[in-house]
């Protein structure tokens, strides 16, 4: 197998009790788009700061290119480009002497890159800083990340905050970078956006690493909210022992339940009654994780 | 290129401009009114008349209506060297502190940069601004003397200057120590302030309270003005003292910062 181009090992990074990142051992593949998703303070920016040496492990280690993140953070820097979570810029700057300023940090920068990306975000790299909302700031953050056209790229909650048009817009360059070959390792608390573009998915929570799936099988395994209303009361036992359905409660004309895998066995029992509606609902992050947890087998393929 | 040093320079051109007229005017105003109250024998006579403690505080014990006692009891006493102080603590504190404090710490090292890089280049950027206001204050006190046609030189001027600023450096050191370690801008101004405060009044003190003599060599005033600089130039030995006192903060200040964990 080829060497990862990301890999950490027994990682912990402690603050305290409770708090922090545990025994994270995950890897990440050449040119793969690796979602590390996980709720609020799961310790996804903790992960994110150990690779780049912004802060130090407390045990464990992490490579990157094969690197020691902690001796060698400089070459790892050099072919990395990263966007930070909460990110603040230089007000008094305008974005392209930001963009300046840095590229005269690093070896070498494609300008046209820099181009092509302020137009299709709708950039003004020629506005001061200080004077733009969240969102265009994010911008000048994303095309300071890219503009090295860098081996792997590193994204701390690339979209959040954005409005919708602009989101797809980052995915499509995220995507673009993944297919010349770039590696992505992106950190996310949206289902949706890790599900659009991700190939590989690492769910942490309370700072453990509690799988790694493809984003394949985390579809097929996901956990659907789901609402039968029929003409009429319907009996409990046709539909108490169907495949992939939890929590089943039945209320006169009303069903609800939680569904994993495939829907046909409780829609074929659903059809011997008279439906009126049928509601399926996207899982929420909790709600996947709950059932993740509550499973007898919890892969960690890392 | 030292890209982060002509940065932060870039990023106090308005007020290192302000600085130079400031400091220029004030060393300008000073002299030439040198002949109203330095020269005058009735000021003289009011300073000695003053408890030895309270002369502390005004300037040093000394003749005021020469030039250089003039100049050492209004300017190189506590003016300029108080001046330099505060220019090089705000620098030197807010050089790792107030970035890391401003949040855009993070992004600047997502850069191929050492840590060393970043602290040595702004502590750089603040010896550079510390001599654009020593320039300052020679223009004023040279373009001052030649109006009211007062007998000190160039050179001594400078030599003075130089000392003071060297006083104002190793503060900054002190603060950007302070900063790199514990990352608060507030904290590290506070105990560089009160640091300054202490051996300033232990050297000033100590020449009139007994018990103190021995620990005179503590304060970093001792060495700018035990040999009195105006007077009779620098002393390589005191002058050595302070280099070598910032440079070690220096190291301290990259070594802390290269060894922590950077905030958020």
């Amino acid at each position: 197998m080829p060497d990862p181009v990301l890999q950490t090992h027994d990682l912990s990074k402690s603050y305290g009790p409770d708090r922090g990142i545990m025994n994270v051992s995950l890897r990440v593949e050449a040119a793969e788009i690796f979602g590390f998703l996980g709720p609020n303070g799961a310790g996804k920016t903790t992960a994110i700061r150990v690779l780049l040496d912004l802060i130090r492990p407390t045990t464990g280690h992490a490579e990157v290119f094969g690197l020691e993140t902690v001796a060698n953070s400089v070459e790892i820097r050099q072919r990395t480009g990263y966007l930070p979570g909460e990110m603040s810029l230089y007000e008094n700057m305008t974005g392209l002497e930001l963009l300046q300023y840095f590229a005269s940090l690093r070896e070498s920068v494609d300008w046209s890159l820099v181009d092509q990306m302020a137009q299709r975000l709708s950039c003004d790299l020629s506005r001061r800083i200080g004077a733009l909302s969240q969102g265009n700031k994010r911008k000048v953050g994303l095309i300071q990340a890219f503009m090295h056209r860098p081996e792997l790229l590193i994204l701390d909650e690339p979209t959040a905050g954005l409005d919708p048009l602009i989101q797809h817009e980052f995915l499509s360059l995220i995507s673009e970078a993944s297919q010349s070959g770039q590696t992505v390792f992106l950190s996310s608390h949206n289902l949706t956006e890790v599900e659009r573009i991700c190939d590989r998915v690492g769910m942490i929570r309370g700072g453990r690493l509690i799988a790694v799936e493809h984003i394949d099988d985390l579809k097929k395994r996901a956990v659907r909210k789901l609402e039968i209303q029929f003409a009429g009361p319907v009996p409990t036992e046709p539909f108490q022992n169907l495949t992939g359905i939890h929590d089943l409660m039945i209320e006169g004309d009303r069903l609800t339940c939680t569904l994993s895998g495939s829907a046909d066995a409780i829609v074929k029992q659903a059809s011997s009654y008279e439906v009126v509606d049928l509601v399926s609902q996207q899982p929420s992050l909790e709600e996947i994780f709950m059932a993740l947890y509550s499973d007898a087998e919890v892969p960690n393929r890392a | 290129m030292p890209s982060i040093l002509l940065r932060s320079l870039r990023d106090q051109q308005t007020s290192l401009l302000w600085w130079f007229l400031g400091i220029a005017s004030l060393m300008l105003i000073t002299v030439l009114l040198y002949p109203s109250i330095g020269a005058a024998p009735e000021m003289e006579a009011l300073f000695e008349d003053m408890p030895p403690a309270f002369q502390v505080f005004v300037g040093e014990i000394g003749d005021i209506t020469s030039p250089e006692g003039y100049l050492n009891s209004q300017l190189f006493a506590l003016m300029i060297p108080l001046l330099f102080m505060f220019y090089c603590i705000g620098q030197g504190s807010g050089a790792i502190a107030g970035e890391e404090a401003a949040g855009t710490m993070d992004l600047l090292l997502a850069n191929p940069i050492t840590r060393a890089r970043v602290v040595l280049e702004k502590f750089g950027a603040m010896l550079a601004g510390g001599t654009v206001l020593g320039f300052a204050t020679v223009f004023g006190l040279v373009v001052g003397a030649l109006i009211v046609d007062m007998d000190i030189t160039m050179s001594r001027l400078s030599e003075a200057t130089l000392v003071s600023l060297l006083i104002g450096y190793l503060f900054g050191g002190l603060a950007l120590l302070l900063g790199c370690w514990t990352g608060r801008r507030s904290l590290s101004i506070g105990v560089s302030v009160g640091v300054g405060v202490a051996t300033y009044l232990l050297n000033g003190f100590a020449v009139i309270i007994s018990w103190l003599e021995p620990y005179r060599f503590l304060s970093p005033f001792h060495y700018a003005t035990s040999n009195d600089p105006l007077s009779n130039g620098l002393d390589l030995t005191d002058t050595l003292v302070l280099v070598v006192a910032t440079a070690v903060l220096l190291v301290g200040a990259v070594r802390t910062f290269d060894r922590r964990d950077v905030q958020k």
